[in-house]
């Protein structure tokens, strides 16, 4: 009975194997990576979001969400990569100067320069990094972004699928005054207050999940009842079999 | 002569014996078989489906259902309204009471070579996926765990009986608790498992995944070919 069915599923088996094998290659190389943008340390920012990175060839989708921003201020956001940065989101330790923030300068070792900047619309390249009439205002302290078929270097694509690309959203209020201002200067652009070009949330894209999960030994699997079917099956075709030698015996009696 | 009657006799009976035996036996275990009470719950069509959210205006008017939520809900005031979000916080343990499932100790899942989140090592712990959002951040957060083991029913053994609006809570390393409610419970096989749905982006909205396996079992591959999986929204 264990032989038969074993058989049947080896048979089952291999045929359901090809098709599996397939779709694990196609998902590997379609490159959907995510990041979870968290607040920026020493910067005071309580916002949050995610952004969702496609890869296609050298073209990119993304789709980027955020909140606790500073309202109706733009937010400068980019994809970062540097081929000697860290591949991180900055840290405490980060803050070479010891002011107390963390500034693109201090940013630069974690997450590298500007690699695409996520503009609303026009160019994309590092130009526009701080094309602020170009990128979200964060009404409400929210960023709903979408934009399709950025055309990016194979070198950067290949950067955001291995992991090492890093989202950015820029623009903090430290002193809660409702907008950029205060005495530095940003190191980016000097007509501009640090606060605009300060990063505020931060992410590093990785690969998401692809494809299902392996999650359970067959313990109490159907498979199982279908053994018993077959084998209850085989048991009531026996009992055909011994009751017409009973009913034949006494058949022979009379 | 009367020795042949007698032999006959005798295995006439032990013949109408073991008819017996076998009727009893053989018709056990078919009607045990048909029965199913050791397969794990599928969920059905009506679960897969999307809840009907009280926003679109295209959905049918309801006598009972129409005043309270054109009172009852907020208008959005911007374009971005995605609901409650709470900050970055890992989950330590998961109660479904819908399902029975109360378990604690959840464990960090990573990504195997070919992309697919790796399944806890441990039948009796869920585990979340550490790379994405936590449970609550923006995002779909990701809780995975066995449905059996090779001896039994594991943690998510019932997942796919889970219903539409049943209520998910996960406790959180910060001592707050994240309370999701179920929009849908849908099977997907792995062979044509829909990536982007599952794990893509939720437009803002704090979602979570909980996934675990369905279908038909594959003794060839020791994997089952089927995943179910329960889609939830952060209510609070």
């Amino acid at each position: 009975m264990r032989t038969t069915s074993k058989i049947a599923s080896v048979a089952l088996g291999s045929a359901v194997l090809l098709p599996f094998l397939g779709a694990g290659v196609a998902q590997a190389a379609d490159g959907s990576t995510m990041a979870t943008l968290r607040p920026v340390a020493l910067n005071g920012v309580k916002g949050s979001g995610t952004a969702m990175v496609t890869v296609n060839g050298t073209r990119i989708d993304v789709t980027m969400a955020a909140n606790g921003l500073l309202p109706d201020a733009p937010h400068a956001a980019h994809i970062h990569f540097g081929a000697d940065a860290r591949h991180e989101c900055p840290v405490a330790g980060d803050d070479a100067k010891g002011d107390g923030t963390i500034n693109t300068t201090d940013g630069g070792p974690a997450y590298g320069p500007i690699v695409v900047s996520l503009t609303k619309t026009g160019d994309t390249s590092p130009k526009s990094g701080l094309a602020v009439d170009r990128f979200d205002t964060a009404p409400g302290g929210k960023i709903n972004y979408e934009r399709g078929s950025i055309n990016v270097s194979s070198g950067v694509a290949q950067a955001i699928t291995e992991g090492k690309a890093v989202v950015v959203v820029h623009g903090v209020d430290h002193n809660n005054d409702g907008k950029y201002d205060g005495t530095t200067k940003s190191d980016l652009d000097p007509s501009l207050p640090t606060e605009a070009t300060d990063p505020a949330i931060c992410g590093v894209l990785n690969a998401a999940p692809a494809g299902g999960m392996d999650t359970g030994a067959g313990g109490t699997s159907t498979p199982n009842n279908e053994g018993m079917l077959l084998l209850g099956g085989g048991l009531l075709m026996a009992a055909v079999g011994t009751g017409a030698f009973t009913a034949r015996k006494a058949r022979n009696r009379v | 002569m009367s020795d042949i009657t007698k032999s006959g006799g005798r295995r006439g009976s032990i013949a109408a014996a073991v008819t017996v035996v076998l009727l009893v036996v053989g018709g056990f275990l078919v009607a045990k078989s048909f029965s199913g009470t050791d397969a794990p719950p599928q969920p059905d069509a009506a679960q897969s489906a999307p809840s009907v959210t009280p926003a679109p205006s295209s959905s049918p008017p309801s006598p009972t259902s129409s005043p309270t939520s054109a009172t009852g809900k907020t208008a959005a005031p911007s374009t971005a309204d995605f609901g409650p979000i709470m900050g970055p916080s890992a989950p330590v343990s998961l109660k479904i009471p819908s399902i029975g499932v109360d378990t604690k100790g959840i464990v960090d899942l990573g990504l195997d070579k070919s992309g697919k989140l790796q399944a806890p090592t441990d039948f009796g712990r869920a585990g979340w996926y550490a790379n994405g959002p936590t449970p609550g951040e923006f995002g779909p957060a990701v809780i995975g765990a066995h449905v059996d083991s090779k001896s039994g029913p594991a943690v998510f053994y019932r997942l796919g009986s889970l219903k539409k609006g049943a209520t998910v809570s996960v406790a959180r390393k910060d001592g707050s608790t994240a309370r999701f409610v179920v929009d849908r419970v849908a099977r997907y096989s792995k062979a044509d498992f829909p990536t982007m749905t599952v794990y893509g982006d939720t437009k803002g909205r704090a979602e979570l995944r909980l996934i675990t396996c369905g279908g038909a079992f594959d003794q060839s591959t020791g994997h089952y070919v089927d995943n179910i999986v329960a889609f939830a929204h952060l209510t609070s």
